[in-house]
């Protein structure tokens, strides 16, 4: 632990100050942060699994302190506890299995454990059926036993058996190297959801059609090429998103790559919104309810696709999509930066000054935008193409319900 | 299940109106004369079905409460409580020979109004297991299927009642008897899995509370519609956690148990405002958010509520305001309703106050049928779900 805290520490200040862009960049840091927590951190004999999840939340809940607004760094942490509980309970339940064939060659131990493997078997069975599905109505009635007391109980369970000392070392071994593997899998999936995207782009662009989008978003421009190659000839209108104008960083990034690019202000989109096909962008976060936090102006964008009918296409990482609900987004998940990106300090700094009398003038920067749900008609993954009602069943197969706060515990152990 | 649909329940709507008999509608005020005329239909196993069952015992638990209401429950809780628990067999006074019944079980457990039906429902069936001379799994399985068809028929309105019981067997059926070699350990986890059962009422309740208060946020204005306890006990959440907000309270018609839960609220300390049913669009755009329970929640994520929710949330969604809604999951029905009609008819009794002329029809349904597209979110105790999931939960169960 102590070896690993100046590079947390390096990652918290990072965040803090807003040093890095972008969620995939959050993201992929982010695990590799915690894949170094893991392999640094000592496990017990007992309950592994709750040991790691312990430093992990304990980690996670200064990073998710450090950059509220990113969200990326929440789901990470979220899927790498998610991780680890799913790697203990197979482990856990190789271990019954393998017991289940080892116990009959044992005989010292067969008598007491006559029922022992039975009933472990259902428990671990019962377990594995309840702990990592959300809550259900199947296991209403079942045995409801507190969740993060079963990754203790399940391991514990596979130790009452009488295994030797050697055996529980070579089991937390085995654990630590399960996680990190499946958390390299996952850094690997965050370096690689753009070409996992792209590959998709070929089913939704046809040809003549014309595709909107605003600001510049890394996926959206890889989308394009990619369909680009597949011989498709479209045309993009890009909207050029003020204040930060990366609208024209897009431009002509597609000029170069041999598309036609049409830049249009913010202000034009409803003027144009009826001559184009689909409008395809990117988004920051997308929450459980299908919601998207997107850059500044996509709400305004969504609302014209509505009143035409044309398709607003969301293209989003997996790492991107985000366990909670949103109650308050505009306000709770958005950022307000720096008014200077609107208006030079010198040339207003006397209205600005309220305690003249002479009038104040506020100027708000937000960042973010919220989409309801409604407004989007296709959700465009690295595991395919969804609906905005069913982003709640990817988000239970990527997450557990217990991480739903990111909170360390004070005690020990869980 | 097809014979939920339209025509199917018209047909059998049709045979019960030939089968009844005649009209014995007393229009009582809901207070003390109910109890006696719901005794009265105790003996019968398919009781008038001109007034719905369920909704008189809404009335009467979520009513103005009147005094002498209050002297008779309690006198009927004491009479029946002690009998309960010396023999769970015999439970009627009038006639100690007779067998055990599951619908006098039912009643009794119902008639505490803070247990919700399914909860009842399965405290009964658990009596049945308990009372049950059955000595493999599959006569008790027989015997609980019997006491379930029982319950579910005796009243027919009530939605919670049949999605109880429809889970209670569920779970017996899929319980592997394989897990236990002795049919007696079995039967003791069945019975303790129901006794459980109720404890998680009042904890689901909790859970929907605290995951409601998020949304609930400073200076905003919640609008109720019906009396729900799980809404009760998310709006008691908030207030116990300073939280600043007012709620107006629609009135109700005919139980007006919308006075009820506003007496509730002012005991609490939030400010209430209340409102007759025809003043809710007018007061929508002042609204921050509807709240409502369930009676049922259905397939496709629509709910079923006391009469007024449907007209609540349209006017909500055309101003574009969040519905949202409380329920624990047991109330998650496998019913698709296409319209209104499609539900069995709940009537209840209406008094207009002035006498009306007999050649008018009055319309006495008591719910209705709230579709997925006007309900923003569902808070359950399985978490904060959008209407689409609930049909998924469903199918994991029962498919």
């Amino acid at each position: 632990m102590p070896d690993v805290q100046p590079l947390v520490n390096g990652f918290l200040s990072q965040l803090k100050k807003r040093k890095i862009e972008g969620s995939q960049a959050t993201a992929k840091q982010t695990a590799e942060v915690l894949r170094s927590v893991i392999s640094q951190q000592r496990l017990p004999h007992t309950n592994q699994a709750g040991a790691l999840i312990d430093a992990v939340r304990a980690v996670g809940e200064q990073l998710i302190a450090a950059n509220p607004v990113e969200i990326a760094v929440g789901n990470i942490v979220r899927r790498v506890l998610h991780i680890i509980r799913e790697e203990d309970l197979s482990l856990a339940t190789d271990a019954i299995a393998g017991l289940g064939i080892s116990a009959g060659s044992d005989d010292e131990d067969d008598v007491e454990q006559d029922d022992h493997p039975v009933l472990s078997a259902a428990a671990v069975a019962a377990a594995a059926r309840s702990t990592l599905r959300p809550p259900s109505l199947q296991t209403l009635l079942e045995d409801m036993p507190d969740s993060a007391a079963v990754p203790h109980t399940s391991s514990s369970g596979g130790e009452s058996e009488g295994k030797s000392r050697s055996d529980k070392g070579s089991r937390g071994r085995k654990l630590k190297h399960d996680v990190i593997e499946a958390v390299n899998d996952l850094i690997q999936d965050i370096s690689t959801c753009h070409e996992q995207i792209a590959e998709q782009a070929v089913e939704h662009i046809h040809h003549n059609e014309v595709i909107l989008t605003l600001g510049s978003s890394r996926t959206v421009l890889e989308f394009l090429c990619a369909a680009k190659e597949k011989k498709r000839s479209f045309r993009v209108f890009v909207v050029e998103g003020a204040p930060r104008y990366q609208g024209h960083v897009l431009a002509k990034d597609l000029a170069a790559r041999g598309l036609q690019a049409t830049v249009i202000t913010d202000s034009a989109v409803f003027a144009m919104i009826s001559r184009v096909n689909m409008v395809i962008v990117g988004a920051h976060a997308v929450m459980a309810n299908g919601g998207v936090i997107a850059p500044v102006g996509l709400n305004m964008v969504a609302l014209a696709a509505q009143r035409h009918a044309v398709p607003f296409v969301v293209l989003a990482g997996s790492h991107k999509l985000c366990p909670l609900y949103p109650h308050n987004p505009e306000v709770l998940l958005n950022e307000l930066r720096s008014p200077s990106e609107l208006l030079d300090f010198g040339e207003f700094s006397d209205c600005l000054d309220s305690a003249s009398g002479a009038g104040s003038l506020h100027v708000v920067n937000p960042a973010f935008d919220y989409v309801p749900p409604k407004l989007v008609s296709l959700f465009i993954t690295d595991t395919g193409g969804h609906n905005p009602s069913y982003m709640y069943r990817l988000i239970a197969d990527y997450y557990s319900a217990d991480d739903l706060v990111v909170k360390g515990r004070t005690t020990a152990g869980s | 299940m097809w014979y939920r649909s339209a025509s199917f329940i018209l047909d059998n709507r049709q045979q019960n109106v030939a089968a009844l008999a005649p009209d014995t509608l007393s229009i009582s005020p809901p207070g003390g004369t109910t109890r006696t005329s719901m005794a009265d239909t105790f003996q019968n196993p398919n009781p008038n079905p001109v007034i719905s069952a369920y909704y008189q015992t809404r009335a009467a638990h979520h009513g103005v409460i009147t005094s002498d209401w209050l002297a008779q429950a309690q006198a009927a809780t004491d009479q029946n409580s002690d009998p309960n628990a010396i023999s769970a067999s015999d439970v009627r006074v009038s006639d100690p020979d007779k067998p055990f019944s599951v619908i006098d079980e039912f009643n009794d457990w119902r008639k505490q109004p803070d247990l919700a039906e399914a909860v009842a429902a399965i405290r009964a069936l658990a009596a049945v297991i308990r009372s049950s001379k059955a000595t493999t799994m599959m006569e008790l399985e027989i015997e609980l299927k019997k006491a379930s068809d029982s319950l579910k028929s005796w009243d027919e309105t009530s939605i919670s009642l049949t999605a109880g019981c429809d889970l209670f067997m569920r779970y017996v059926t899929r319980t592997a008897a394989l897990e236990y070699e002795d049919f007696n350990s079995a039967k003791s986890r069945l019975i303790e899995r129901a006794e459980k059962f109720g404890e998680i009422s009042y904890k689901a309740r909790k859970v929907i509370a605290m995951l409601a208060q998020d949304f609930i946020f400073d200076g905003c204005t919640i609008l109720v519609h019906g009396y729900s306890r799980v809404v009760l006990e998310v709006l008691k959440l908030a207030a116990q956690n300073k939280k600043l907000f007012r709620v107006f309270c629609t009135e109700g018609r005919p139980d007006r148990s919308g006075l009820r839960l506003s007496n509730e609220l002012a005991k609490l300390d939030i400010p209430v405002k209340l409102l007759i049913d025809s003043a809710v669009a007018y007061t929508m755009d002042e609204v921050d958010m509807v709240f409502v329970g369930a009676d049922g929640v259905v397939e496709s994520g629509g709910i079923i509520n006391m009469m007024g929710t449907y007209q609540t949330a349209l006017v909500a969604h055309s101003m574009n305001k969040p519905v949202y809604v409380a329920a624990e999951s047991y109330k998650f029905a496998r019913l698709y309703p296409l319209d209104q009609k499609d539900l069995a008819p709940a009537p209840i009794p209406i008094e207009f106050g002035v006498p009306v002329p007999s050649k008018v029809e009055i319309e006495r349904s008591a719910r209705d049928y709230t579709p997925p597209q006007y309900l923003t979110l569902l808070f359950t105790d399985l978490g904060v779900l959008t209407p689409s999931v609930v049909s998924d939960e469903l199918i994991q169960l029962y498919l």
